[in-house]
Formats: C-alpha cells, sequence, structure tokens
C-alpha cells in the first residue's frame, strides 16, 4: 500500500502491467521521449524500450487503427489520446472497426484507449472535452472512469486485460489534486459502481472528478443523509447498484460533467424511470454542463461546469420536496 | 475540487491597500509549487508584471509576476517551500508610493505588521470560496423550474402523490388524506408515510383502542364496526364487542349479564329474500356440514416472536402464520389435500384460501394464493392484501377463488379466542386464527424453573375431516404449525 496521486497510480498500473505480461504495449504523441503531455508514461521508454513505447505521428486515427492491428494478432495495446478532445480524429477507427470487429469476425479487440479528459482548468473548447458519452452510444465498446487512484489503477489494469476496445477516461483536474492509497502489485476493479458514501435521503449519481463535486456539496446538507453512487464503468453501466440505491433513497440527482443532452446522465435518469418509477419520491433532477463548448475564460467555464454550489442547491431542492 | 482557483489578478495596479501574490495556476494539471528564489524582498518596490518570484512544478519553472505595482510588504513563504495552487506567497502594499522609503509606510501597512482585515483572496486561493471575480458571473443555469413557482398552484399539490407514497398507501391500504405532509406546499412524501406507519397508522385508521392484540384481518371492514357514541378511552382493551372473556374456557356457559330488561312481546321487522350470496353460502356450508365428518383441534400458541416480525417487515401477523402454515403443510402433506367421493388427492403445490369477510352483510368470500410455497411472507402479505382489495371491489375473477388446497379464516380481530369452522369442500382442513389476548402463561427457561409471564396468546382451531385423516394426525400438524410460529 503506497500513497499515490491520481497519475501515479495509473502510471503504476501500466508500468506493472507491462512488466508483467509482455504483449502490452503503449503508443500516443510524445509518450516516449518526452514521457507523454502530462508525464504519465514519464521513464518509460527507458525500461521498455522504444519498441514497446512508441512515440507516434499526430494522427489518432493512425495510432487507434495500428493498435487494433496489433490487437488482432494478439498485441494488448494501450493508446494515450493526448486529450480526450482528439479522439474524434480516430472515430471513424474506433467506432466502426474497433467496436464492430467481434461482431462481424469474431476477432477481440484488446485495446485500451487512455482519454485524458475534463474541464475545470481553462483549458477551452478544445481541451476539456468529457467525449464519454458518444461511444456509450456505439455497441462494442465498454467506457469506465475512475475517480480514485485506487480505482484508477484497478480500472486500467482490467480495461488492459478485457477483450473488448475500452476507453479509460482519466480525468485531468484528478490528475495530481487526488491522491490516496494505492495496494501494491496488479489487481483489478470490477466494472461496477461503487457506493462513495452512505446514505438514505437522496442519492447522488456521479463519476469521474463529479464524484468528488457531489461528495462535497453534500457532506454537511443541514444533517440530511446523502448517498454518493460513484458509476466507475458506463459501459457496462451497474443497473443494479443504482436501481438499488434509489430503491432505498427514492430521491435522485445525477451529476454530469459533459454537457447534458444525452450524457451519460441522460442514461441513467432513464433507466430510473423505466425500472424504479414505483420508488421515487421526486422528480429525478440532473445537473450538468450546459449544451455549449467549454469556455477558456475562468470565470465563465467556471459559470458552466457542475459547481460544488449548483449541486448543492438542487440537492436541498429534492431533499425538501 | 470546485473551483480551479484562479488567481485573481489581475486589480488595478492603482487600487489601493494589499495585495495577495498567489502560487499560480501553472497549466493543466499542476497542483503545487516549490519557491526556487525570491526576487524582491519586503521593501522592494515592485510594477506591475515585473517578476517578483521563481517557482518550480513538476511540468515547469517559471517566474510569478507581480499582481499589482506597489511595495512588497511580506514574503510569506520561504525558498524551497512547496505549497498548493492558490497559497499566498507574498504581499504587496499598493498605497506605497515609488520613491518613498519602505520605513515610511502608513499606520496600517507597516512592514511585517498583521494589518490586513481577514484575507478574503487568500481564503479564495485555497479553493474553499471562489474567487470574487468567479463568484457570481454569468447567469447560473437558473435550478429553479418553471413549475416550482410558488402559488395558487402548490395547494393542489398536496394530494398529489408520488409513485412510492401511492404504492406504499396501497400496499398498507392507507388513507392518504390523513397523513399530514411535509414536503413543499405540504406533499406529502415517503418519509411521512414511513413515520405514519411507524407510529402504528395502519392500524390507526380508526382511533383504536390499544390494538395491537388482535391478528389483523387482511380487510378493514368498510363501515367502521358499530361504535359507541361517545370515544372510547384510550386505555379500554377492545371495543365492546371485542372484548374478549379472559380466562373463561370456551364452552363454558357464561350466563351473560344480560340487562332485564323485558323482552319486546312481538318481534318486530320486515321479511327480506336472503341475496344471492347468503343463500349460495349458507348452500356450501351446509353441504360441507352433511358429508364431511367434522371435528376441530384446538392448540394454544404464544405470539410474541410473530408480534416482533409483523412490526419488522411492516405486515399484519396473518401472512407471517400463513408463511408457517404453508411450511407445515409440505410436512403434513395428508391435510393439504382434497376428498372427493372415495378419491383422495395430496397435493404438491399449497394454493391457499383466504376466507375475506366482505362487510357489512356482504357475506364472505375466499380467494386463494396459487402456489404460496413460492412466497416470502412479505410476498405473501402483499398478495393477501391485494386479493382482499379486489374482493372487496367485487373484482375477483372466476381463477382468484378456484383450486384452493386449504384454508384460513382469520375473524380474529372481532375478539373471539376460538371457533369451529366450517370445512371449504373438497378441502379437509381449515384453520382459524382467532384473537390474540395477553395471558399469564407458566414458561419454562432451560433449567427447568418455571414461572409465569404475560405473553400474548391465540388459539389455533383446525376443524378437519375425520373421512380423511385422524386427531393424532391434526395435533401433530397444530404442534408443529405452534413450534414454527413461535420460532418465527
Amino acid at each position: 500500500m503506497a500513497t499515490m496521486t491520481y497519475l501515479q497510480a495509473i502510471s503504476d498500473g501500466m508500468r506493472q502491467e507491462m512488466r508483467s505480461d509482455d504483449r502490452v504495449l503503449v503508443m500516443g504523441e510524445d509518450i516516449g521521449v518526452f514521457g507523454g503531455a502530462f508525464k504519465v508514461t514519464d521513464g518509460f521508454i527507458d525500461e521498455f524500450g522504444s519498441d514497446r513505447v512508441m512515440d507516434t505521428p499526430l494522427a489518432e486515427s493512425g495510432i487507434i487503427g495500428t493498435a487494433i492491428g496489433a490487437a488482432v494478432v494478439g498485441m494488448r495495446p494501450i493508446a494515450e489520446m493526448q486529450f480526450a478532445d482528439f479522439i474524434t480524429c480516430g472515430f471513424d477507427q474506433l467506432v466502426s472497426v474497433a467496436g464492430k470487429m467481434y461482431y462481424r469476425q469474431g476477432l477481440p479487440v484488446n485495446i485500451t484507449v487512455r482519454l485524458p479528459s475534463g474541464g475545470g482548468f481553462s483549458g477551452g473548447p478544445f481541451h476539456s472535452t468529457n467525449p464519454e458519452a458518444w461511444f456509450m452510444h456505439a455497441p462494442g465498446l465498454k467506457v469506465v472512469a475512475p475517480s480514485t487512484a485506487e480505482d484508477a489503477k484497478g480500472l486500467l489494469i482490467g480495461a488492459v486485460r478485457d477483450h473488448n476496445p475500452v476507453l479509460f477516461l482519466e480525468h485531468k483536474h484528478l490528475y495530481r489534486r487526488v491522491k490516496g492509497d494505492v495496494p501494491d502489485g496488479l489487481y483489478t476493479t470490477p466494472f461496477e459502481a461503487r457506493v462513495a458514501r452512505e446514505g438514505t435521503d437522496l442519492t447522488v449519481i456521479a463519476y469521474g472528478a463529479m464524484v468528488h463535486t457531489a461528495l462535497e456539496a453534500t457532506e454537511d446538507l443541514d444533517g440530511a443523509s446523502v448517498e454518493v453512487l460513484d458509476l466507475r464503468s458506463l459501459v457496462p453501466l451497474d443497473e443494479e447498484a443504482i436501481l438499488a440505491s434509489v430503491r432505498k433513497t427514492s430521491k435522485v440527482l445525477i451529476v454530469d460533467e459533459a454537457n447534458q443532452t444525452c450524457a451519460a446522465g441522460a442514461q441513467v435518469a432513464a433507466v430510473i424511470a423505466d425500472r424504479a418509477f414505483e420508488d421515487l419520491d421526486g422528480p429525478v433532477r440532473r445537473v450538468a454542463t450546459p449544451d455549449v463548448p467549454i469556455p477558456f475564460s475562468p470565470p465563465l467555464e467556471q459559470a458552466v461546469l457542475p459547481s460544488v454550489d449548483r449541486v448543492k442547491e438542487a440537492a436541498r431542492e429534492l431533499l425538501e420536496y | 475540487m470546485s473551483s480551479s482557483s484562479t488567481s485573481s489578478h489581475p486589480p488595478s495596479p492603482h487600487s489601493a491597500g494589499v495585495v495577495d501574490v498567489v502560487m499560480p495556476q501553472m497549466g493543466v494539471s499542476v497542483s503545487e509549487g516549490t519557491i526556487v528564489e525570491w526576487r524582491k524582498q519586503p521593501g522592494d518596490w515592485v510594477e506591475y508584471e515585473e517578476p517578483i518570484v521563481d517557482i518550480s512544478t513538476d511540468k515547469i519553472d517559471t517566474e510569478v509576476p507581480a499582481p499589482a505595482a506597489g511595495r512588497v510588504s511580506e514574503v510569506v513563504v520561504a525558498v524551497g517551500t512547496t505549497v498548493e495552487v492558490g497559497t499566498v506567497l507574498a504581499r504587496i502594499a499598493t498605497d506605497a508610493k515609488p520613491g518613498e522609503a519602505h520605513a515610511s509606510e502608513h499606520a496600517g501597512n507597516g512592514n511585517g505588521t498583521v494589518s490586513e482585515p481577514p484575507t478574503s483572496e487568500a481564503a479564495a486561493g485555497t479553493g474553499a470560496t471562489p474567487a470574487p471575480a468567479t463568484a457570481s458571473p454569468a447567469p447560473e443555469p437558473a435550478a429553479a423550474t418553471p413549475g416550482d413557482a410558488p402559488g395558487p398552484g402548490h395547494r393542489d399539490q398536496r394530494r398529489r402523490y408520488s409513485p412510492v407514497v401511492s404504492r406504499m398507501a396501497a400496499e398498507h391500504d392507507l388513507d392518504l388524506s390523513k397523513i399530514e405532509g411535509t414536503g413543499r406546499g405540504g406533499r406529502v412524501r415517503k418519509q411521512d408515510v414511513l413515520a405514519y406507519l411507524e407510529d402504528g397508522g395502519a392500524s390507526a385508521v380508526e382511533e383504536r383502542p390499544e390494538p395491537p392484540m388482535h391478528i389483523e384481518s387482511p380487510y378493514r371492514p368498510e363501515p367502521a364496526p358499530p361504535r359507541a357514541p361517545t370515544p372510547p378511552p384510550a386505555a379500554a382493551p377492545a371495543p365492546p364487542q371485542a372484548a374478549p372473556a379472559p380466562a373463561q374456557p370456551q364452552a363454558a356457559p357464561s350466563p351473560p349479564p344480560a340487562p332485564a330488561a323485558e323482552p319486546a312481546p312481538v318481534a318486530s321487522g320486515h321479511g327480506e329474500p336472503l341475496s344471492r350470496m347468503r343463500k349460495s353460502i349458507g348452500e356450501h356450508m351446509k353441504r360441507s356440514l352433511e358429508i364431511a365428518a367434522h371435528c376441530t383441534t384446538i392448540v394454544e400458541c404464544d405470539m410474541s416472536a410473530v408480534e416482533r416480525r409483523r412490526k419488522q417487515i411492516g405486515t399484519t401477523a396473518l401472512p407471517i402464520v400463513a408463511r408457517c402454515v404453508v411450511e407445515t403443510l409440505r410436512e403434513f402433506p395428508a391435510l393439504n389435500a382434497w376428498l372427493e367421493g372415495d378419491t383422495f388427492t395430496q397435493h404438491d403445490q399449497v394454493h391457499l384460501g383466504i376466507a375475506v369477510s366482505l362487510g357489512g352483510d356482504g357475506g364472505l368470500i375466499v380467494p386463494v394464493v396459487h402456489d404460496a410455497q413460492d412466497l416470502s411472507d412479505e410476498g405473501l402479505g402483499r398478495r393477501i392484501r391485494e386479493l382482499a382489495r379486489r374482493a372487496r371491489d367485487r373484482q375477483l375473477s372466476p381463477d382468484d377463488v378456484r383450486g384452493g388446497t386449504f384454508t384460513i379464516t382469520n375473524p380474529g380481530q372481532f375478539g373471539a379466542i376460538a371457533a369451529t369452522p366450517i370445512i371449504n369442500q373438497p378441502q379437509v382442513a381449515i384453520l382459524d386464527l382467532e384473537a390474540v389476548v395477553k395471558r399469564a402463561v407458566v414458561i419454562t427457561d432451560d433449567e427447568g424453573n418455571d414461572s409465569i409471564a404475560i405473553r400474548p396468546m391465540t388459539m389455533l382451531c383446525m376443524s378437519w375431516d375425520h373421512r380423511a385423516l385422524d386427531g393424532a394426525y391434526a395435533a401433530q400438524f397444530l404442534t408443529a404449525l405452534r413450534r414454527r410460529i413461535e420460532a418465527v
């Protein structure tokens, strides 16, 4: 057990999995000699060599396409998008090729795509995206999004070992802000939700950075007992955990950092409306980013991202409902 | 996590007072930085955006420009120290003048004196509260929904129930208009229903005189049983008609203290033909008495465990006892059977009939819980409530009353302590649950010591058909049932 940042935990998970399994390799823009834009792969090239730590051209479709090819012949590539935003350039390879390969040809595509995502640091409209919902909509892809250092390592190793293409959303805002005890050695975290805090009066459902926003916002709400559910995995979505919590509290607030329309939280809300209707004691409320690009200006960015205050206000309203 | 601590510069370089120099956010993910070198010392003059300190982060090394022109009044963080983004590194007095010696500052701005009012900017820097610039900028997406506006429409909300409240009301047969709402606009919400149930609300539909000693029927008699014009005192054991005569043997001829009123010479009244249902009940009962060799066996049973359990799961005692009956019938299959002529059929499934009074003179009907062996006591409770509701609403389908293999009747709430029910043909037995009353009973502890205790007791009265089985079997069944009930 060691205390690590979220970023160190991801790095540790990759390094250990590469040591134990020589089919695992990493590829991406400036991840080798430079160690990655966020230094996640710092030092990797010295340990594993340039055959397994590959600097690629600035071409996401090439990176993902190459990874798919490597996976088809038995490798377990981890492809890094420098920023999650850039994955749009690799969309076709991911959605049309990787997601449908097993369906069409019975070939597993054992790739992991790391997506440094999310805003909150004035990254502006090209460096702050939360793209998960696009891929939740595409069959054949799994999508996970850790909120803690321990889960970051466990979910990453789980993603590398999963036989499906897995999108691993690592939140940039958490990289060095979140620290925690991380077990030594290799372990996997199941693609299931986790109760971040138990409660009885209201359930707040979130993932990634919003878990911390939810926890902070509901830490002391006039003594209300608020449950916070950390989804951890968006595909598969842990419907049973969601329903169990809703059946207990009967009130739900869903927080998305992504743009509101068709976000992961919209799917969660639909599941609840469909399968927990008779357990609801209030409307299913959502707090999300409005459907606008993430502004560069710090005050404007803070105005659009779900803030502790907005979550607090929505939670209060539901509690009083 | 809430707000990325964007340092709040630049305030106008000419603004008066003190401006903080904070550890800046250098790049996307940096959360802390280390002081490398101070380029200015306390007392030095610094221009707006002139480098004041060199810092190092895990991504880059850089210099921090002064957020305002002024004289450095205080250096807070020493060289070599690592601090979080937003931490105050130094303070600049902005009302000083370039030429002046630093010692000449006016009172309140003295070099090194702790002068500032509570440094709101420092607080902002830690992320605790958003910096002023970010506090209330653009119109926040409105959180209030249009429908929430208080107004005349609000009143109506009070009697609009959420799905969970409606469901709980159906399950517990509650009149929601009797429950006080504490939600917005007086809305009845889940916790109100829970609180109501916890207070014994389910049975409090009528103001009840200390009730829980009675096994409650699955139904509520439609018009409340005739009540004395004056409300009974809260401590009265039961309404008059329910007063159990404690300790009176069932058959004892207890001459009622009949008022010696003169009987009217001729009873007055007017004749009416029997309803179809009454006639049909009569025919069935008479026929059963004719063909079956009725015999009734009675066993006394301690209901303490059931009372506890029913409070736990929030049902009446009936489903819990019913669950025990179903389990015991699996051990005594000859009671879960039909006798038709000379053909005796034992059943694998338990289709449990529950006699439901339709209230008033509406008669009696026996809906059947099919495959009761597959249900938990909670599941049984739900099914029984549902059947009883449909029975009262006259909505039972023929299938709902067909195929019973054993019947339970429980008029216990009306206070009788024993009865000899009539078997529902072609079944071979019927169990009657009567009132639960507190009795002094002798109990023996593990070491054989006897003592007298007050326990909620009831009689399990079962009529059975002597053509199909014998008394020993019936008694063994009832004893096994009692053991199960007492160990719920």
